[in-house]
C-alpha cells in the first residue's frame, strides 16, 4: 500500500497470562467493541518495533490510518 | 502483548514497511474494546480480538471489522483506497 494512501499500523499481540486473578473478573467475558463507525478514534501512544513513539493524533490532518490488530501474527494465519 | 523487541525481530523477518506497535499495558486495546478476558483453571487470560479499523485524516472511524472477517485486510485496504480517492477529489 502506498504510504500516501494510508499509514498502516499493526498491533501484534500474544495472549497474556495476567496477574490479575486476585481481582474480581467476569468469566468468559466477551469483548465488545465499544466504538462504531462515525465515532472519533481514541488517541493512543505506543512504541513501535523501532522503539519510536507512535501517536495516533500525529497522523491527524495528514494521513488516513489502517489499524490492524493481529493475534499470533507470527503464525502467518 | 508482544514487546517492541519481539516485534522488531518479526518485522525484520517478514520485511514489514510500516510501524509494528506494542500495547504492553493493554491500554489501547481496552479503550477500543478489543480485549477479551476469560478464566480457566483459576488463571486469568487476556486475548485481543482480531480487528481492522480505518481512521480518516480527521480522526473519525470509517470502517471496523472484527473476528474472522478481520483476518483478511483487503476489505479495510479497499475502504482506505476509496477514502483516499474521495479526499483527492475534493
Amino acid at each position: 500500500m502506498k504510504r500516501l494512501l494510508a499509514s498502516a499500523l499493526l498491533l501484534a499481540s500474544l495472549p497474556a497470562i495476567t496477574s490479575i486473578s486476585a481481582q474480581p473478573q467476569k468469566k468468559d467475558e466477551i469483548a465488545k467493541l465499544t466504538l462504531k463507525v462515525g465515532d472519533p478514534a481514541p488517541d493512543f501512544t505506543l512504541l513501535s518495533d523501532e522503539w519510536k513513539t507512535v501517536k495516533l493524533s500525529d497522523y491527524r490532518g495528514k494521513q488516513n490510518v489502517l489499524l490492524a490488530v493481529y493475534v499470533l501474527a507470527f503464525t502467518g494465519g | 502483548m508482544d514487546s517492541p523487541a519481539a516485534n522488531a525481530a518479526f518485522a525484520k523477518q517478514i520485511n514489514i514497511k510500516f510501524p509494528l506497535l506494542s500495547d504492553m499495558n493493554h491500554k489501547m486495546l481496552s479503550s477500543y474494546g478489543i480485549l477479551k478476558n476469560y478464566e480457566k483453571g483459576g488463571d486469568s487470560y487476556q486475548w485481543a480480538m482480531r480487528a481492522n479499523i480505518v481512521i480518516d485524516k480527521d480522526g473519525i472511524i470509517r470502517h471496523i471489522e472484527t473476528g474472522d472477517s478481520a483476518v483478511d485486510p483487503n476489505t479495510a485496504a479497499a475502504v482506505c483506497l476509496d477514502l483516499h480517492k474521495k479526499q483527492a477529489g475534493k
